[in-house]
Parts: C-alpha cells; structure tokens; sequence
C-alpha cells in the first residue's frame, strides 16, 4: 500500500493528491466542484449516470472521474468550453423526460438536477412539455418513502444503500433502457429500519419522506447541529426547524450529519422520526396535585417543601439529561443532603437493539451518568422519602414527590399525582454535552428559542443552589 | 465562474441651480404661478374639466390593466384552482404577507396545492412581486380593484376562498387559460 502523495495537474495548478483513491472524490475533498449524481461518499462510485465527466491530457474522450484511477503526473481539465458542453449535454438528456414540476417537489432548494442546471446547464429545452413521457409519480414504498418515476435520475443510490449498506435488498431496477424504472422487488416493500435515509441519499425529488411531504420549503429552514436522544449511540443529527411569521419555532426534521466516528451518513427511522416528541404533549404548567399555580409560587412551595420537611431526599435523574445538567443535579443533592439515583434499567430495551447503530441502551448519556459516579440502581422507596423525579420513566411510583417533567404525563399509565409538577425545558430546548455508549463525547446547540419558553432544568435548579458555588462546574470538569 | 470584473459604471449628473438666475429664485416662482394661474383660469370658464373626482359617488374610469389591484387567485380550465403552494410567492414578498399552508390535492389534477392562502392586505405594499414570482400564473393583481373595506383587522386578511371568488377585470379566464396553456 502505498500512502505516498502524488502530484497531478487540475485546471492548470498542479495539486498533491493520494493515488490510492478515485479522480473524483480526491478532488471533491480539493474543493473542485464537479457534477455528480451515482458518486456518493458512503457508496462509492457506480459510473452509471456519466455526469462526472472530466479531460485528461491524452486520452481522447472525457472520463468518467469517478472511476479513474489517479496517475501521477496525470494533467486533468474539469473547466473549459469543450469539457462544459459534455456537461450540458448528459443534463439535456437526464432532463429529457423529466417533469420539471419544481413547485411542487420537495426536493427544490436543495436539489442537484436544479443546482447543476443553473451552473452548468442554462440551455433552452428541445422536448416540448407535451411530448415528454409519463411515468408513475406517486408510488408508496413504504417504510414512509414515496417514489417518483418521473423524477429519478437512475442513479442507483437507492439500490445500492439497500443492497451494500442494510443488506435488505428491497430495491432494484427493473425494465431496461429508457423503460428502466426503480421499484420494489416483487412482493417485498422498503422495511428496514434504516429506509429512510435514501430520502436524503437521492440527488432528485424521485424519494422524498412522506413525514416531510409540503411541510416546509426548504430555503425556510434553520439548520442546527445536534445529537439524537433516541439511544445510547448518539448519532449526530442535523436538525432543521423554522421560525415564522405566524408560527413559533418548529421542528421540521432530523438529518443524519455525517460523523466518521458513530453514525457515518445515517440515521436510524426511529430517530429520524423523534423529533415528533420534542414538541407534542408538552407540559406547560405548574402543578399542585391537579391545581394550577404559577411559576413564582410553584418555586416558593418547591423550596419549603425541601427546607421544611423532614423526610429523607431522593432525587431521580433521567439518564437523558445533559451532563451539566447531571452535575448541577449532583450539587443540588449535595446543597440537600439528598442521595442521587439515575437508575438505568428503564431505559433497556432489547427489542430496540440491533448490530449496526440502534443499541438496547436507550438512554442518551447512560455513559455520561456512569462517568459522574451517578448510582444508576433504582433505590427503594416509600412514602418516608421525599422523591424529587426529574423527568425519569419510572419515578412516579410514590406519592410524596416533587416532579421536575418535560412531557405531561401519559394518561393512560396509572400514575399517582405529585405534591407538585414543575415544567422543564425538552433537550433540543437547552444546551449539553452528551457521552454515547462508545464514550465520545459530543455537544449539542440549543436548537429551539421559542416565544414562550420553559425554564430549562439548570435554570430551575439555579433557584436552589448557592451562586457563588463553583464546585458545580469544577465537579463536571473532574468527572470528565 | 467568469472571471472578468465588470468596469463599473457611475454617470456625473451635472448639478443644477448654482447660475445667478437660479439663485434669484424669481423666475422659478413665476413659472410655478403660470401653472396654477393656467389651470385656476381654466377651470373657471369650464367647471366640467376639472380633474377632481367627486369619489365615492364618482368612480375612476382610468384603470389601465397595468394597475395593481388586489390580488386574485386564478383557476384552471376545469374551474379548479391553480395554485400548487410552492411559496414562491410567499418567498418573493417583501412584506412576507402571504401566510400559505401546504396540503396534499387528492382530486388527480395535481399533487399540491394550498390548505390555507391569506394575503393580509394591511401588511401588503402592493408591490406585485408575487405576480412576478408564480411560476403557474395561479395569482394576479389585474382584479382593478383598488379599496379594501372592513370593520376588524381580520377582514382585511383576503382568504383563500375570497381570492379565488375575484374576478379579472380586463379579460377573461378562459381567454387568460388559452395564453397559459400555450406555454
Ligand atoms: S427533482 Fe429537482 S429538478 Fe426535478 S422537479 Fe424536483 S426539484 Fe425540480
Ligand atoms: S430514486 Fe433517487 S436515488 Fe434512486 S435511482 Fe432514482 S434518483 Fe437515484
Ligand atoms: S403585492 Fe407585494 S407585498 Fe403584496 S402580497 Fe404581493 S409580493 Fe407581497
Ligand atoms: S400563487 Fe403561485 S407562487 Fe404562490 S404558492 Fe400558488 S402557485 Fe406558488
Ligand atoms: S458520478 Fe461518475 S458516473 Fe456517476
């Protein structure tokens, strides 16, 4: 193997390149811009749609980049009249029978037919609208993927994350030629639990999420880096929500962000799908028993129950919370001689679990708890014990609680009323970091700034602790 | 991609006003009191040619189909409506005025089209960016009319329904759907 950089000339520049790799990923990663549809990072390249064409000195027709092998001294021209007119021409002819319905495409705003047409294609169209062939436009795949015929460039990315990446095989080509269309394999529909990431992997409108269907325009949307919560792995997620006029800010959709080291360019369904949860059933008010209070006296009767009472602490932690938010639980045991439990077997769920990214943990940082020397077993508890529950699955077993939740209780599970229920903010409504079960660690952004916003938990527990303490800080520090 | 750079291009306008006539200010008075003189004098002998309209009894007659007006939403040949929702409208609009909200079109006529669409004509500067940016030609402003009445802040946000019920005041759908469709 040799890892020995070698030089080739683009454009002119002579560039230091890695023989080991492709033309075209090599100059990607150069940051030369060259049209592709089948070249996919995480599937590599097919050489099956011929828009990745480029020169190269002595050969005698354009090459396809991403199938040729860098040479040293090799003198490649990916700009000039000749090279842009092959480039116009496979567009021309991979738009011939395309429904140019933009206004009505998910996919517009973000979309490489659209993107390589303004930089590269600009041409006048030869087909009349009438004369254009018609294919099927609203095909349901399942696992909530829609296909449209009409719009698929054929490139196979569909085809190959089934067949490579999952390994579910559900998708193929059928029919040949111009007749080639994408379909399901007879009898089978798209039901693996990764489908949805070949709404992100196609270039084209031809997939798009039927979740996300006439939502939102794209160009509207606010991108946010984060992390899912949905389990113990941690995949770094892109999240795009929008503030407007007449609606406050509002989650659209999870995107996987690409991170080498957990998730790759995937996500699960199930997390893609979570970010329903951040933003339904949402407790908004205090609560004493069944009774409405505001926010002041809910905080007044908060801290004389704790000041006053003689019961034994015990404060239960949802295993999801970030790690200052751990911490800050951790001082305000200290500050009431209260013992804290995290208890994690709440969370397991074998069902969830499989060999690739879902793990049976489905706490987000189950990792960063343990890293806290954060007890994790559940303790036991009676009515001689002042519970303070902090959003935790199981901790509604006893009556004398202090409930601290994001959601507001489900109805249908037998719960019995706390002394009194305070709102905290939902995670993609604060700010932390969070361990996954490998141990890296990873930060996420508030990604929400709402017109009416729930106190998040560091704000609520900063009544209760001594300000000029800094050993919540330095105990986060040590413990990382 | 081009890397030429366009000499830019600024005119000297000459100034105006710095002669001894102009600073005298009197012959620029003179020509102003002619002009009203002109017109006190004729409408004097001929009260009918005044240009003032005794509004509301007396409507406009001079709206031309270049006037913005307030808007419309068409239809298409079968009568149904045109728009599809793609906002573009919605992201022309200076005023952000149009409030669009998607749904699914389940008739066969198309795929998309618009659950809600208000105009909130106290917001909007009648600029005529939306017309512009339609890429179906499903909103114009060629309905002439020019006052907008109501008795709350709600009836001044034009609906959906209220929208498609305007008509054009300078030609007709189907004359409108021939053109469309030739395209
Ligand atoms: S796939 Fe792209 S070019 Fe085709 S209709 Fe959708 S946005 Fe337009
Ligand atoms: S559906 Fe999309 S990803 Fe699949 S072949 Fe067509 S264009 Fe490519
Ligand atoms: S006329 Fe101008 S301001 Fe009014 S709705 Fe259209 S784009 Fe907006
Ligand atoms: S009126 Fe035109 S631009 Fe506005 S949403 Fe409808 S189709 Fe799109
Ligand atoms: S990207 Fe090279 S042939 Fe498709």
């Amino acid at each position: 193997m040799s890892t020995q950089s070698v030089t080739i000339t683009v454009d002119g520049t002579p560039i230091e390149v890695n023989p080991d790799r492709m033309l075209l990923p090599e100059l990607l990663d150069k940051g030369f811009s060259i049209p592709h549809f089948c070249y996919q990072e995480s599937l590599g390249s097919d050489g099956n749609c011929r828009m990745c064409m480029v020169e190269i000195a002595g050969k005698k027709r354009p090459q396809i980049s991403c199938d040729t092998p860098i040479v040293a001294g090799m003198e490649v021209r990916t700009r000039g009249e000749s090279i842009e007119k092959v480039r116009r021409d496979i567009l021309e002819l991979e738009l011939i029978n395309h429904p140019v319905d933009c206004p009505i495409c998910d996919q517009a705003g973000e979309c490489s037919l659209q993107d390589y047409y303004m930089e590269y294609g600009l041409y006048q169209g030869k087909v009349d609208k009438k004369e254009k062939h018609h294919f099927d436009k609203h095909i349901d795949l399942g696992a909530n993927v829609l296909h449209d015929q009409e719009r698929c460039v054929l490139c196979q990315r569909c085809v190959r994350f089934c067949r490579d990446v999952t390994h579910t095989d559900e998708l193929c080509v059928a029919g040949r030629g111009d007749h080639s269309y994408i379909t399901t394999i007879p009898g089978e529909t798209l039901h693996n639990a990764y489908a949805m990431n070949v709404t992100d992997l196609c270039p084209v409108g031809a997939l798009t999420s039927k979740d996300f269907r006439f939502q939102q325009r794209v160009w509207f949307l606010a991108t946010s880096p984060s992390v899912c919560h949905g389990c113990a792995k941690g995949c770094a997620i892109d999240i795009d929500h929008a503030k407007s006029k007449y609606h406050d800010d509002t989650i659209y959709r999870f995107r996987p962000r690409k991170n080498p080291e957990i998730n790759g360019e995937f996500i699960c369904d199930a997390g893609r799908l979570s970010y329903k949860e951040t933003q339904t059933y949402l407790l908004r008010t205090c609560l004493a028993k069944e009774e409405i209070l505001a926010d002041a006296e809910a905080l007044d009767r908060m801290k004389a129950i704790l000041t006053e009472d003689e019961y034994p602490i015990v404060v239960l932690a949802d295993a999801n919370l970030y790690t200052e938010e751990l911490a800050a639980l951790q001082a305000f045991a200290r500050t009431f001689h209260a013992q804290l439990y995290a208890p994690l077997e709440a969370y397991h769920d074998p069902a969830f679990g499989d060999d690739w990214l879902k793990s049976s943990q489905r706490a987000a940082n189950a990792e960063g708890v343990k890293r806290l020397g954060i007890a994790t077993e559940m303790p036991t508890l009676n009515d001689n014990t002042l519970v303070i529950n902090v959003n935790h699955p199981d901790g509604h077993r006893t009556a004398n609680r202090i409930d601290l939740l994001t959601h507001r209780p489900d109805e249908n599970t037998e719960r019995v009323p706390a002394r009194l229920t305070l709102p905290i903010a939902p995670w993609v409504r604060s700010s932390g970091h969070l361990i996954n079960e490998d141990g890296i660690e990873q930060y996420c952004e508030q990604v929400l700034r709402r017109n009416d916003p729930t106190p998040t938990l560091l704000e609520r527990l900063a009544h209760f602790l001594d300000k000029g303490d800094d050993t919540i800080l330095d105990n986060m520090e040590t413990a990382l | 991609m081009n890397d030429t750079v366009k000499p830019t291009r600024i005119t000297t306008v000459p100034r105006y006003g710095d002669q001894p006539a102009d600073k005298l200010y009197l012959p620029a008075i003179y020509a102003g009191i002619k002009v009203t003189l002109g017109h006190f004098v004729r409408n004097v002998l001929d009260i009918t040619a005044m240009e003032t309209l005794e509004y509301p009894e007396e409507q406009p007659t001079d709206i031309t189909s270049r006037y913005r007006g307030l808007h419309r939403l068409t239809h298409r040949e079968d009568g149904s409506i045109r728009c599809v929702a793609c906002f573009m409208c919605a992201t022309a609009c200076p005023a952000q005025c149009i409030n669009i909200i998607a749904t699914e079109r389940t008739d066969g006529i198309d795929e998309k089209m618009p659950e809600i669409f208000a105009i909130d004509t106290l917001e909007c500067v009648f600029c005529g960016m939306c017309v512009e940016a339609c890429p179906c030609d499903a909103i114009r402003m060629d309905t002439g009319i020019f006052s907008v009445t109501g008795k709350t802040r709600e009836d001044f946000v034009l609906q959906r329904d209220r929208l498609l019920s305007h008509t054009g005041a300078f030609e007709t759908e189907q004359t409108r759907n021939k053109e469309a469709s030739h395209d």
